[in-house]
């Protein structure tokens, strides 16, 4: 196991790829209010301007700079999926970890747990949060953890009921190491890999799902998103705006989302290809 | 006549300094039989037969009695004494030609007590000499040959002739045949079965337990001048009680042992009684003992406890502490507080079942402290479940364990650490039985973070190195940094050695730990093993499907078949002659002896009957219809309803 991964991950395209891009959209996320030219609640431009040396993408209807926007946008977007795909992988390893290593009735409540929110639409339980409760864009994207850790527990707890019949493990308990020794020092680092193509996979869902709900409108009107920006771009494609107004959120849309599917595919391949099925995703 | 030695106490003074070189020894030796002395060098054999003839040095002070035929010796004069020595009590000293004069001829030597003692005439004590010389297997072309061209085989059989020639009663003999080529000891054994026919007494002092087996009745074991234990002779090597006499058989060459020569751990220490000024400059008599290699300040420790506490295999804190009497079991005598060699682990009716096979079959075995017990027997038969039920890996359905005295399920539930450090384990695949996320110096490390046992980071690294040099292993920074994948296998197993043993285990389970190895490393590593087992004085649980390997390493053998035990006993025993005929097919198929109908694997049997039935060419309908119990047959325990009694039955 002890191959030097770095070399082999920079030499796949896929990884290059999804780096360079992680790489651009982490930086459009930290540097965006700097950078950003005008304040993207400022509506004193003309609305609906093509692009210009001012406003590099034009206008939209309420005046405000496109570019500006869209550089708060990407910010919340990325950072909606970065949070949720994290506390979805901390709940799925907690609970896969506990449950395949103290099995019994451990193992059954919690995986029992996971099977009803496994077969509940995560998108219907979201839509109607929002719509009903108005809960701040953060609580939401807690809640979406809270429904996407099952798959990432059912691949920890696999391979940990794996892992824990392994020699070395054994060996461990025998010398009288505790649960959570064992858990941390043979367990945890034994899955490496799963965290990374776990994390990928529900980020990626987690911002999709941001651009949906923001789509709908379920979101607070004043907060950028790129969802939104696509809903207010299409009321208005029977203009002649599609290329400045519509067209950059969506690719932007489609950047993120390939950059963590780029990375996972890549991760998977590297670190162990037979991680793929089990994660399902 | 007989010979009586009662609380017999010598102690040698040298200056302020003395050593104690007989403590209590009491000893009867009676006509007609054989008494062995036997004890390491130094243990004072040597110093009760001196005593015996009054031939103590001036700087030894004695108190005891010594009686022959009822009237006390050890408080004659001189002259008296002079009657006594030659006319009843004949001696033989140890290092042969050297007790015999340069410059006379041995026939004049073998004739001077004749003269001396019975006032013969030059001419008769000469001719009686001779006979006796020819009697010993003397020629008369060797009778007038003077010392130096005698060999050391005739040499000590002139001194036997001397010793004999007045018709003593009692006979001493003082490593009699240290010297001697196979032939010629058969010869002294002879010679002194005969004279023991002829109602002589025999005091025998010897290393050579084979010798003891052949001639004595009664052997006595000596250490630091204490005997720590009497028994009859025959059981030396198949029912030792302390264990010393345990140690002293596995470290002599015997025929019909198998096992590669083991040894005593450590060094013995060093008994002294002395005065010397305290503070007030007022001398004060005492006497301790002194450990090994130790300054005389610290190791200046009074004699509390047993002897042998630092090099024994079974010591308890009681041991330290309490002082040990000889005590009677059977027909032995032993010295020991634990009342003989104790049990380690005892299981009891454990059995173990993976979803419709039965693994383990309701067993018993016991596993006594300081032995290695090896379990043999074909894939499937169940010994690796076995040897991790001994080892608390895997939890029995039924059954107790009791492991070195205590319950051990409810110390598993109460503190499971603590008999952590008690058991070390060596896994059958030693590359996965290390995650290869450790370096060397985590695998040994580990256990040591665990159980909290290094204050800092120094004493850790100083603990690590040492279990690793223990095991012959580099303890240089590139190594100990290495991965599991980067070292060959040889190196891997013993790295895993030096983690099992990194704790001071009391217990070591081995399962097939060098089945993954070539043979040339296979052979070191046991080596190194065997050498660490007897050093640390471990217990040890040894499975291995090779017969051969257990031959060389086991004391005790165990052999399984579908999760029962159908044979064990002694190794040497088992091996020379097994009763089970499973037992023999093992054997046999390692000798390369066909039994053609023979298939590997044990077929379906009623579910009651033998599980040899079916492969059995002696099987009968009682064998398929009813399993036979392991009973006690000849020093050892065998499961069969017609067991096999010599090599080769009808």
């Amino acid at each position: 196991m002890h191959i030097d991964i770095r070399q082999t991950l920079f030499r796949n395209p896929w990884f290059v790829i999804g780096f360079t891009l992680a790489l651009l959209f982490t930086a459009m996320t930290l540097l965006g209010p700097p950078l950003a030219p005008f304040d993207p609640w400022d509506i004193s431009f003309t609305p609906i301007s093509p692009p210009s040396a001012r406003h590099f993408l034009g206008t939209n209807d309420g005046g405000q700079d496109i570019f500006s926007e869209l550089l708060f946008a990407v910010r919340n977007t990325f950072a909606f999926g970065l949070l949720s795909g994290l506390v979805a992988l901390g709940l799925g390893v907690m609970i896969g970890l506990a449950a395949g290593w103290f099995r019994g009735f451990v193992d059954m409540i919690l995986m029992r747990i996971a099977d009803v929110l496994l077969a509940i639409p995560a998108i219907m339980i979201l839509i109607l949060t929002a719509a009903l409760f108005r809960p701040s864009p953060w609580l939401l994207a807690l809640i979406l953890s809270g429904l996407m850790w099952p798959s990432i527990s059912k691949a920890i707890r696999a391979q940990t009921l794996t892992l824990r019949e392994s020699l070395h493990v054994r060996a461990a308990a025998q010398i009288g190491g505790g649960n959570w020794y064992i858990i941390r020092r043979h367990l945890m680092p034994e899955m490496f890999p799963l965290y990374l193509v776990g994390f990928a996979a529900k980020a990626r869902i987690a911002m999709f799902m941001e651009a949906a709900l923001a789509f709908l409108g379920l979101f607070d009107p004043s907060r950028k998103s790129l969802g939104m920006m696509i809903g207010y771009a299409l009321k208005y494609y029977y203009m002649d705006i599609w290329w400045n107004w519509l067209l950059p959120p969506i690719v932007c849309l489609s950047l993120l989302i390939m950059t963590v599917t780029f990375l996972a595919i890549s991760l998977e391949r590297v670190l162990d290809s037979r991680l793929k099925d089990a994660l399902g995703a | 006549m007989s010979l009586e030695i009662k609380d017999l106490n010598v102690i040698y003074q040298d200056g302020i300094h003395c050593v104690q070189a007989l403590e209590d020894v009491s000893l009867t030796v009676a006509p007609g039989k054989c008494l062995a002395l036997v004890g390491e060098s130094g243990s004072g054999k040597t110093t009760v037969a001196k005593a015996c003839m009054g031939l103590l040095p001036s700087n030894a002070a004695r108190q005891g009695q010594i009686k022959l035929d009822r009237q006390r010796i050890d408080q004659l004069g001189e002259s008296l004494l002079n009657e006594i020595r030659w006319e009843r009590i004949g001696m033989v000293f140890q290092h042969g030609a050297a007790n015999l004069n340069p410059v006379h001829q041995i026939i004049n030597q073998v004739a001077e007590p004749l003269i001396q003692h019975r006032s013969l005439s030059r001419r008769e004590a000469h001719a009686l000499a001779g006979e006796a010389l020819v009697q010993m297997g003397l020629k008369e072309g060797y009778h007038s040959r003077y010392p130096h061209q005698l060999s050391g085989g005739e040499a000590q059989r002139a001194l036997l002739a001397m010793a004999m020639i007045l018709d003593p009663e009692l006979i001493i003999l003082d490593e009699p045949t240290s010297a001697l080529d196979a032939l010629s000891k058969s010869f002294v054994t002879g010679s002194i079965n005969r004279a023991k026919e002829r109602g002589k007494a025999i005091l025998l002092i010897t290393h050579d337990l084979e010798l003891v087996v052949h001639v004595a009745e009664t052997v006595a074991f000596l250490y630091l001048g204490q005997i720590m234990e009497t028994m009859p002779a025959r059981d030396i090597f198949t029912q030792p009680l302390h264990p010393y006499t345990l140690a002293l058989g596995r470290s002599y060459p015997a025929m019909n042992t198998t096992r590669d020569l083991g040894g005593i751990r450590g060094d013995a220490f060093y008994r002294f009684v002395h005065q010397h000024g305290h503070n007030d400059e007022a001398g004060y008599r005492h006497s301790h003992i002194q450990v090994p290699l130790s300054s005389h300040k610290d190791g200046h420790a009074p004699p509390t406890g047993c002897l042998f506490q630092n090099r024994c295999t079974q010591t308890i804190e009681r041991c330290r502490t309490e002082k040990v009497d000889l005590e009677a079991i059977g027909d032995h005598t032993v010295r020991c507080i634990r009342h003989g060699i104790a049990n380690l682990l005892e299981l009891k009716g454990v059995s173990k079942k993976y979803e419709n096979t039965v693994a383990i079959n309701a067993m018993d075995l016991t596993i006594k402290c300081g032995e290695v017990f090896c379990l043999v027997g074909e894939t499937g038969s169940g010994k690796t479940t076995l040897a991790m039920i001994a080892a608390g890996v895997i939890k029995p359905e039924s059954g107790s364990r009791v492991f070195d005295g205590r319950d051990m399920d409810e110390w598993m539930h109460k503190g499971y650490p603590s008999l952590a450090t008690q058991v070390g384990v060596i896994y059958q695949n030693p590359a996965e039985s290390v995650s290869h996320r450790f370096s060397v110096f985590d695998i040994v490390a580990e256990a040591l973070k665990i159980h909290g046992l290094s204050q800092s980071r120094e004493e850790m690294h100083t603990r690590v190195t040492k279990a690793l040099a223990d095991v012959h292993l580099s303890t240089d920074p590139a190594f100990l940094g290495r991965y599991a994948h980067e070292l060959n296998m040889g190196a891997i197993q013993r790295v895993c050695l030096a983690r099992a043993l990194v704790l001071g285990p009391s217990f070591l389970v081995a399962d097939e730990p060098t089945s993954s190895l070539d043979p040339s490393v296979q052979a070191k590593v046991l080596k190194l093993l065997l050498d660490l087992q007897i050093e640390m004085g471990l217990t040890m649980f040894f499975v291995t499907h090779d017969i051969g390997l257990a031959r060389k390493i086991g004391d005790r053998i165990g052999v399984m078949l579908s999760g029962r035990l159908v044979e064990t006993g002694p190794a040497h025993l088992i091996l020379s002659s097994p009763y089970h005929r499973y037992t023999q097919l093992l054997i046999d198929s390692v000798s390369g002896i066909s039994h053609g109908s023979f298939q590997p694997g044990s077929d379906p049997v009623e579910p009651g009957g033998c599980p040899f039935a079916t492969r059995c060419p002696r099987a009968t309908d009682l064998c398929r219809l009813t399993n036979p119990q392991l009973l006690e047959r000849d020093h050892r325990q065998v499961a069969c309803h017609f067991p096999l009694t010599s090599r080769h039955p009808g």
